[in-house]
């Protein structure tokens, strides 16, 4: 597994392609959801895919978490999926935020439709730093009301090599909410980034 | 190779519905799917609001998500789990589908018009109505195997493991809100003389007929589940001692009365246990409304009788 990892060098670089993509989401939300949005730039931690289950099960411990999942495929074999977390007691807040009222939108459509803007936005800005493009597939719900979502975490992340843990935090006028995304990534994919990577340090 | 005649072919062709809107959310183009099943002509439509086209299309909801598309410039979704359709069209598989309307996964993709920058949202939507099928029937299984895995097989009404899981969890709420609870455990009257003397079948009719007539008596809120054999329990939530004796005493009556079964009349009584909550666990409840049962049995049956704390040595004796 070794031969997976990334240098610093160019986790550093990943680093600042996402902190970049980050801020072109950021921007485009803002005016999309037509509020002060403050993005704070994202903690990004690589992560063994081993480790993931276990450490988002201490953090969020027993609140009810719902998981939801958008897979994402770009050209020359970069692929992934995408995975956000977020606890329930945040659904008001991100139903106020969507501009949702309580009667037309179910919770699940809610998450969806959040976890597809926020996750699209921001790898849209990503794809296009990696002078890529992406097409999505549509977001799932892994889990919902799950106080075990840490099991089904587990049998989704053993299939890739690669997790990227990136915390968002939405911070608006009146109120706040953070939810986590995660990145993973498949060997072969990681690889192909990687070549990308060394493509950017080298340009510099 | 020249490939652009396969476009016009294939969007014909194609089992997926393609509908264009321009910025301001009007129609621009659609494909034969989406034609004739909405039975509508391009050229009659075309240039027109998408939401008076297709007026039962949920406006506020859809206007937010195309926009979204637009100032995002990133797709959208929405799947038929979450909302069965998006715009009202039939089906293909009007007999074997319990609805009307195509269930919808639905896409919406950004476009930009390669030489002006003009924006267009593209919404491709799939028939999804088999995976719908396939779910309405696996949770209607999955429906009747709960209401199977609760119920007793003979008489209907809950069995024991469902019953005593209701009974824990209306001591939860009675401890909770400090709201009386009372218990009533009853059993036959004779029935291993009953079942000797009508045979297994006339000891089951009794129960199925007993269980139904005790059912009629109660209110929608108490509970009633099969202990035993012949030993049924009855939860009475929001009731007190004086009110659970008065049930109880209405039950002796119902089930005194005679049953016919094969042509004979059966005459089966019930004696009952009736206990209140005041703080006890559930076996101790249950306890207590079984030593009150032996009592009704011991003062001769077909009665109801309240438990009372009673002195060791005679709890031992009855035990």
């Amino acid at each position: 597994m070794t031969e997976l990892r990334f240098t610093e060098e160019q986790r550093d670089c990943l680093q600042e392609l996402i902190n970049v993509a980050m801020g072109l989401a950021s921007d485009k939300l803002a005016r999309y959801l037509n509020t002060f949005v403050h993005l704070q730039v994202p903690a990004i931690r690589l992560v063994d895919t081993e480790q993931l289950p276990e450490h988002f099960a201490s953090r969020y411990e027993q609140q009810s978490v719902t998981m939801i999942s958008l897979g994402f495929f770009g050209d020359q074999g970069l692929r992934g999926e995408t995975i956000m977390l977020y606890q329930l007691a945040n659904v008001d807040v991100i139903a106020k935020l969507l501009g949702y009222s309580n009667d037309d939108s179910s919770e699940a459509e809610m998450l969806t439709d959040i976890s597809s803007v926020l996750t699209t936005t921001f790898l849209n800005g990503l794809a296009e730093q990696l002078e890529n493009s992406f097409s999505y597939a549509a977001p799932r719900i892994l889990s919902s009301r799950d106080q075990h979502f840490a099991d089904k975490l587990a049998s989704t992340a053993e299939q890739w090599q690669l997790a990227l843990q990136v915390d968002i935090r939405y911070q608006l006028t009146d109120y706040s909410f953070n939810c986590d995304m995660i990145l993973l990534i498949p060997g072969e994919a990681m690889m192909r980034l990687r070549l990308i990577l060394d493509q950017f340090l080298a340009s510099f | 190779m020249q490939l652009d005649w396969l476009v016009q072919p294939l969007l014909t062709q194609l089992n997926t519905g393609v509908l264009v809107l321009d910025a301001a959310h009007n129609i621009v183009y659609f494909n034969q799917f989406i034609a004739r099943r909405a039975d509508i002509q391009l050229s009659d439509v075309s240039g027109r609001l998408v939401y008076d086209i297709f007026a039962d299309a949920p406006k506020a909801w859809l206007q937010r998500k195309i926009d979204g598309v637009l100032a995002l410039q990133s797709p959208a979704f929405s799947s038929w789990e979450q909302r069965q359709y998006i715009i009202k069209l039939p089906h293909l598989r009007p007999v074997s589908s319990g609805s009307q309307h195509m269930a919808q996964n639905c896409s919406m993709l950004p476009f930009k018009a390669p030489n002006s920058a003009e924006q267009f949202v593209c919404l491709l939507i799939e028939d999804a109505t088999d995976a719908y099928v396939y779910q309405q029937q696996l949770q209607h299984s999955m429906a009747q195997l709960e209401l199977a895995n609760r119920t007793d097989g003979l008489t209907g009404v809950f069995n024991r493991r469902h019953w005593q899981h209701e009974l824990g969890q209306e001591i939860q709420r009675a401890k909770r809100y400090q709201h009386p609870l009372s218990l009533l455990l009853f059993d036959l009257d004779k029935f291993k003389q009953l079942n000797d003397q009508y045979g297994h079948q006339g000891g089951d009719a009794v129960l199925i007929e007993l269980s139904g007539i005790i059912a009629a008596l109660l209110r929608d809120t108490d509970v009633l589940g099969r202990y035993g054999g012949e030993e049924f329990g009855v939860i009475l939530p929001e009731t007190d001692m004086a009110g659970a004796l008065l049930v109880a005493n209405r039950i002796c009556a119902a089930a005194g009365h005679q049953m016919l079964f094969n042509g004979h009349y059966i005459n089966a009584t019930v004696s009952i246990g009736v206990s209140s909550f005041s703080g006890q666990t559930i076996d101790e409840l249950i306890q207590q409304s079984d030593i009150a049962l032996y009592n009704a049995k011991r003062q001769g049956r077909n009665q109801a009788v309240a438990w009372q704390q009673q002195p060791e040595t005679y709890l031992k004796k009855v035990k």
